[in-house]
């Protein structure tokens, strides 16, 4: 009976120049064990090592390595930039995700299993089996008032938020209202102030008690943090002065003629302004629909431009 | 109707690249072996940049990237973080270098004697326009010395630190193993030495000079003096799971030690990187050597310095502000006009900052 030599070639499985999406195993299990981390505690930002990937950073990196880490080839992707599938940079990171895992690619929200999205949730609703990757410029909700890095982290631990408020208060003081346009500060589960990501005031109420897991991701600021499923997410707001989300509930999309979500302004050469649907997938289903194809809408969280309940 | 939303943005991409391809032509075996031996300063700043030692990738990624130091730099980071770490080589001691060149302005001469080796410092930066006219730039070649320098040399600071005027720092104990590595794990503050030193190490040479610079102009409390700067080459020593010590080959490394004039013992900053760097040697000490006290936001901070001189993550923000950001100014326009009706806008005050997009 032949024995079969042992060396470093039948030991080892063979040499190839990139792991199943891009990243090596010990890239993807850093990151998971820091993506249970930050479920474990919603919204408190934990550091990862955040490895260079083939895009700049800035570009997505953050949110490209936690969606590199959760492929597998039976995970339907879907990829937007300001609510668009056919954003240059979406296309771009679209199809790396696909080229390096395989992995089927939508641009239906109703269809994806995980969406990596920049700065917008879509107007469907997301449910439990869903995961939103949303990338993340600035981790940092203090920033604006402590740009230290040090100091910020020393203030979340003792939830000091003080200086948030009273910037806060300084806008209404100053403008009559709060000023922040996106990237609204937000309580997680009453405990870890944390930025929703550059989303519009519009979406932030879509994450509180949402029945999808939301992961944030900074790759250049090395900061992951997360809002799991059915977790209190409040705007920073006073007793007195409300949430104000954009007032788009009025506006109509010249494209798809939908009403009551979030657009785009498109400036016009009369010098008046058109909208269009800034989610784009849900906007080319109302077209399909106006032109009698068979399309299915989801739930939305908003109704007739307003946050349903 | 068929409404294919993502054909414009795919094409488009598409197209670009290969716009921006178009006039550089062919990469072959040839152009990039052409560029390791005629640029071998460029190939050891982008292998510093990188922390990737291998010249023949570092000319690739230049070809590659069209000599877009930055592309360059993340092209070799992005390859570089995906191979496994293998093995941690043997501590390198200054005695064992084998120095090229190695100076210091401290003293007229030291022990081992001040080298020059290979620099362009006391040429005369002519521009060789015969060139362009047809002519040959033949270099003058080298006459050897009759006593040549010692390959190996002392170290200045160690003399220093035998006549109780430099502070050495503590030898650290840590095994090689359990040195923290900063492309493994991300720097929080304060940062271990290993950390800062090795962020230095792999800095952007531009932005680790302006913070330098700003520090030797008077933005930082202890104004350098060039203790020892080395170009030299270290051994690698790995040791094979047999237990046998070996070398895996050279290394071009550079190092300097910068040191303060302030108190009763002088302060040491130290920097070292792959490749001859010394403008970013000396930069980078110098940040080293200004960090103690420094105060919170000023640029010889740890955070602040470590932070913006990495040249990935800089340039990388930098061009990202070239996407759209249309949502987020909707957003922003949306609290300004609403401002603006309800009239109770105060007088101009000092605009407040805007958050990053």
């Amino acid at each position: 009976m032949s024995v079969t030599p042992q060396s470093l070639k039948t030991l080892s499985r063979a040499w190839e120049p990139m792991s199943y999406g891009f990243l090596d195993a010990s890239a993807k299990r850093e990151i998971r064990r820091k993506m249970i981390k930050a479920v474990a505690v919603p919204g408190c930002q934990m550091p990862y090592a955040s490895r260079e990937v083939p895009m700049a950073r800035g570009w997505g990196t953050g949110g490209l390595q936690v969606s590199l880490t959760l492929i597998h080839p039976n995970m339907r992707i879907k990829v937007i930039d300001q609510g668009a599938d056919d954003s240059v940079n979406a296309a771009s990171i679209r199809h790396f995700l696909a080229r390096v895992s395989g992995a089927p690619t939508t641009l239906d929200t109703l269809q994806a299993d995980l969406i990596q999205s920049r700065h917008r949730i879509p107007e469907e609703k997301l449910n439990e089996a869903q995961i939103l990757v949303l990338q993340v410029p600035n981790p940092e909700p203090l920033r604006p008032v402590q740009p230290n890095m040090s100091i910020a982290r020393q203030m979340h631990a003792d939830a000091d938020y003080g200086r948030m408020w009273l910037q806060l208060y300084e806008q209404i003081v100053r403008s009559g209202r709060v000023m922040q346009g996106a990237s609204y500060p937000s309580m997680v589960n009453g405990r870890h102030v944390m930025t929703p990501s550059p989303i519009p005031r519009w979406d932030v109420p879509k994450l509180n008690m949402a029945q999808h897991l939301t992961i944030l991701s900074a790759g250049r600021e090395k900061r992951i943090f997360a809002v799991p499923p059915y977790t209190r997410v409040e705007p920073l707001v006073f007793d007195d002065v409300p949430y104000k989300v954009e007032e788009h509930h009025d506006l109509t999309c010249s494209r798809s003629g939908a009403k009551g979500f979030f657009m785009n302004e498109i400036p016009q050469e009369d010098g008046s302004s058109a909208y269009e649907l800034s989610d784009s997938g849900f906007g080319v289903k109302h077209i399909q629909q106006s032109t009698g194809d068979a399309v299915t809408f989801g739930k939305t969280w908003y109704e007739n431009g307003e946050m349903a309940e | 109707m068929a409404y294919v939303a993502t054909r414009g943005g795919e094409q488009a991409i598409e197209q670009a690249e290969r716009l921006f391809r178009a006039e550089m032509g062919e990469i072959t075996p040839e152009r990039v072996a052409e560029i390791k031996t005629a640029l071998p300063y460029l190939i050891d700043r982008v292998m510093g940049e990188a922390s990737l030692y291998d010249e023949d990738l570092a000319a690739l990624a230049l070809a590659q990237a069209g000599g877009d130091l930055y592309e360059a730099v993340l092209l070799l980071r992005a390859w570089r973080t995906t191979q496994p770490r293998l093995h941690v080589a043997r501590p390198i001691e200054q005695v064992t270098l084998f120095t090229h060149r190695r100076i210091s302005a401290a003293f007229k001469d030291i022990p081992g004697g001040q080298v020059l080796g290979p620099t362009l410092d006391y040429s005369h930066r002519i521009i060789a326009t015969d060139v362009l006219e047809g002519a040959r730039y033949v270099p003058a070649p080298v006459t050897p010395s009759a006593t040549p320098a010692p390959a190996h040399q002392p170290s200045v600071a160690a003399w220093q630190a035998e006549n109780d005027l430099v502070e050495m720092p503590g030898f650290d104990e840590t095994a090689p193993e359990d040195i923290p590595d900063v492309t493994r794990e991300p720097v929080l503050f304060p940062a271990t030495r290993a950390h800062r030193l090795q962020s230095l190490a792999r800095a952007d040479t531009g932005a680790t000079l302006a913070l330098g610079y700003a520090a030797m102009r008077g933005y930082g409390q202890a104004h350098p003096t060039v203790n020892e700067l080395r170009l030299c080459e270290a051994e690698i020593i790995v040791t094979h799971p047999k237990g046998t010590a070996f070398s895996a080959g050279r290394v071009k490394v550079s190092q300097a030690e910068v040191v303060s004039k302030k108190g009763d013992t002088l302060e040491l900053g130290f920097a070292a990187t792959l490749g001859w760097n010394e403008v970013k040697c000396i930069s980078a000490a110098t940040l080293d050597l200004n960090s103690k006290g420094a105060p919170k936001g000023s640029p010889t901070e740890e955070e602040f310095y470590l932070y913006h001189t990495e040249g990935v993550e800089s340039s990388g923000f930098c061009i990202h502000f070239k996407l759209p950001h249309y949502v987020t100014f909707q957003s922003s326009l949306d609290a300004m006009r609403s401002a603006k009706k309800t009239g109770t806008t105060a007088e101009k005050t000092s605009p407040s900052k805007e958050p990053a997009q």
